[in-house]
């Protein structure tokens, strides 16, 4: 096992060739997490997912208000639906919509994601083993 | 123009528009029929073992646990609270009804299945376990306890109103008299049942909240297939009464808006009882999925809000105070809006007491989550993790029941003065899980270096901040006579409900200081966190810990 007592391991591309793309948790048991250094390829996979999602929810979130200072005569002058402020509007309504469907949209691309490196959660007992039979927690 | 958030006045709890006369026969009647159906589900799903109590036995799936996300997150707050916010505070409680709904986006992609995998039964054991410290575990616990307390206050407050409207009876009666049924039932029931009973409240309280927005809509003419929309032109109008109601920072900046919506939002990921959601589902992908249902419950009801908002206030400006205006509402009736937007439409009493019956179906689900994640803390977390190794369950279930009625009582004891509105309270109780938490949740799962060290100073940096806050601008001057706030000055930039903009960066650079300079976490611990990002699935009653110490070893340790 790397004796791993420094910060500032360096984990970079070299270190991450598995085939497999390290889904097996032996392989990934031995693997650094550090949200800025992702050591598997799956782990960059399912960090470019967060990270673009994550932008853009930023934007959609704190967007509206932030324009709304920035230009306040646009942001309040154009109204929708008959009377909505845009701004009002955008914060009332489109915010938590925008949202939900970055939600959805990111849990299909983890599905996906699941499917490219052959994760299925259909059935429990793939590694059938007997850790399970007391529920983990022996009281 | 922040003064209107630095300094939250008391609530005062009298002269209200609202119909508190006399005892209704029929919405009584639904209330006591709903109570009853949801004492029978506790009663025919009740507990006797610890797993089933707290996680009920991790079988939940996407869509129940979604519903249930929603009911149990739905407070009064959400129901009754954030609208009359708007109504009376305009653009700037827009802020919450933002930070409500997407702070769930952020939970998804950086926690929900990390949590899963992580398995256990409370946030505390999160903390203590991830930082191999049992006075991590037991700050987790306190603050537990404390987040479950300050926000069941604001549900307190919220039935208090309710009870007054359906019953007739005196604000305090109603807290007493609801409280009651609230502590009765979650003792019996535990999380099975309070997950099987969520699910229907879930269904109860959108119900209602809808009916009523459609047939105010309807009764006006203002609308008719969807509200949300066609709610223009009475937006409009009420602008044009109240200047303030779309003006976007009149009532307060730009600053104390983003503050709030992002206390709220790093809030969402730190509160104990909303985790552990993920922790009852059967595996990930559940998480995730439940996630998302989740949401989209909450999306439903939070829509109308600004809707039922404008409703409000233009029926207030022209039922209530004859044309001068709605936003000068006393907090009773802002607090109330909702019901109030009903009744002042001209609404059948039986269904106006449908709206009341929700309210009162949103402010039991949250409290019993909050009950059951308040005695898991003390039962689980501190008798037996540091108490008591070997305690029975019966023992833990004893303790586990004594907390919900202790913490029942005492309060059913603030709720009957409460020192805010509604959703400022249960803002605050947001700041501190998102000052406190949500930094060593975030770190501890995705920086395996984040040492004990580290995360005991960083949450006793989330404590100071966070408590501070609220004793300087609400408690002092609640408490006191102190008029203001103790500090103005930093009540503007710290204020009680919104702490954790100013406060989340400060224990995320503490956290991480103290980890440099101390002791790399035990190679095991590593694993631990190694495990929950791990993509291969695990079995449904596994935790992390299972995995990485025996599951996932190659070479022995």
């Amino acid at each position: 096992m790397t004796d791993n007592t420094n910060h500032d391991t360096e984990l970079t591309e070299s270190t991450a060739v598995e085939t497999d793309g390290g889904v097996v948790t032996e392989t990934y048991l031995d693997k650094e997490i550090n949200i800025f250094k992702p050591a598997t390829p799956f782990m960059r996979d399912h960090l470019r997912v967060i990270g673009i999602s994550f932008i853009a929810w930023v934007i959609v979130v704190f967007g509206p208000t932030t324009a709304t200072l920035l230009a306040p005569d646009t942001m309040t002058g154009i109204t929708v639906f008959g009377g909505f402020p845009l701004h009002f509007f955008l914060t009332a309504v489109f915010t938590p919509l925008a949202a939900l469907l970055l939600s959805v949209a990111y849990a299909m691309q983890r599905d996906r994601l699941d499917s490219k490196y052959g994760i299925s959660h259909d059935t429990e007992e793939a590694q059938a083993n007997g850790v399970a039979a007391d529920g983990g927690e022996g009281e | 123009m922040m003064e209107a958030i630095a300094t939250i006045d008391p609530v005062i709890l009298q002269g209200t528009a609202l119909d508190v006369g006399e005892f209704k026969l029929l919405p009584a009647l639904t209330v006591i029929s709903m109570l009853g159906l949801f004492l029978g589900v506790g009663y025919l799903f009740r507990v006797a073992a610890v797993d089933e109590l707290w996680v009920a036995g991790r079988s939940i799936g996407s869509i129940e646990n979604g519903m249930a996300i929603g009911a149990n997150w739905m407070s009064a707050a959400s129901y009754l609270g954030v609208a009359g916010l708007i109504a009376t505070a305009g653009y700037f409680g827009l802020a919450y009804v933002v930070g409500w709904t997407t702070g769930y986006f952020i939970l998804l992609i950086f926690m929900a299945a990390q949590f899963r995998r992580f398995g256990k039964y409370t946030a505390p054991d999160f903390v203590g376990d991830r930082f191999y410290s049992d006075w991590a575990r037991g700050i987790a616990a306190f603050t537990t306890l404390a987040i479950a307390f300050v926000y069941a206050v604001g549900q307190a407050s919220g039935m208090g109103l309710m009870g007054q409207y359906i019953f007739g009876v005196s604000y305090e009666v109603g807290v007493i008299l609801l409280m009651a049924v609230t502590i009765g039932y979650v003792a019996l029931s535990g999380m099975l049942g309070t997950t099987k009973n969520m699910a229907i409240q879930y269904i109860i309280l959108i119900l209602a909240f809808t009916i009523g927005l459609y047939a105010t809509g309807w009764a006006e003419g203002w609308s008719i297939a969807v509200p949300y929309l066609e709610a223009g032109p009475q937006v409009a109008e009420a602008a044009s009464i109240e200047a303030q109601f779309v003006e976007p920072f009149a009532n307060a900046g730009y600053f104390a808006w983003t503050a709030l919506a992002f206390s709220l939002i790093v809030g969402t990921c730190g509160l104990p009882h909303v985790l552990v959601r993920f922790y009852t589902v059967d595996n990930e992908r559940t998480a995730r999925w439940s996630t998302v249902w989740g949401l989209f419950s909450i999306c439903l009801l939070y829509w109308g809000t600004a809707t039922y908002a404008a409703f409000g206030g233009l029926l207030y400006n022209r039922e209530v105070s004859d044309g001068t205006g709605f936003m000068g509402m006393a907090g009773s009736e802002s607090d109330a809006i909702v019901l109030l937007t009903a009744q002042l439409a001209g609404l059948p009493e039986w269904l106006v007491g449908l709206v009341a019956a929700g309210a009162v179906s949103a402010a039991l689900a949250t409290t019993a989550g909050l009950f059951v994640t308040a005695s898991s803390a003390a039962a689980h977390d501190i008798y037996t993790n540091l108490y008591k190794d070997n305690a029975t369950q019966r023992e833990q279930m004893i303790v586990g029941r004594g907390t919900i009625i202790g913490i029942g009582i005492l309060v059913t004891v603030v709720g009957l003065n409460p020192p805010a509105l509604i959703g400022e309270l249960v803002a605050m109780a947001f700041a501190i899980a998102g000052c406190i938490f949500f930094p060593v949740f975030f770190l501890g799962l995705w920086w395996e270096n984040t040492t004990r060290e580290g995360a005991l100073a960083g949450m006793i940096a989330g404590i100071i901040i966070s408590f501070g806050a609220i004793i300087n601008d609400t408690v002092i001057p609640m408490y006191t006579g102190v008029e203001d706030a103790l500090l103005p000055g930093l009540a503007t930039w710290l204020p009680g409900t919104s702490s954790a903009l100013v406060g989340v960066p400060i224990v995320f650079a503490v956290i991480i200081a103290v980890s440099m300079v101390t002791d790399n976490p035990p190679e095991d611990i590593k694993r631990l966190v190694r495990q929950c990002h791990s993509p291969e699935p695990m079995s449904q009653m596994e935790t992390a810990e299972d995995v990485a110490t025996d599951g996932g070893t190659t070479e022995g340790r």
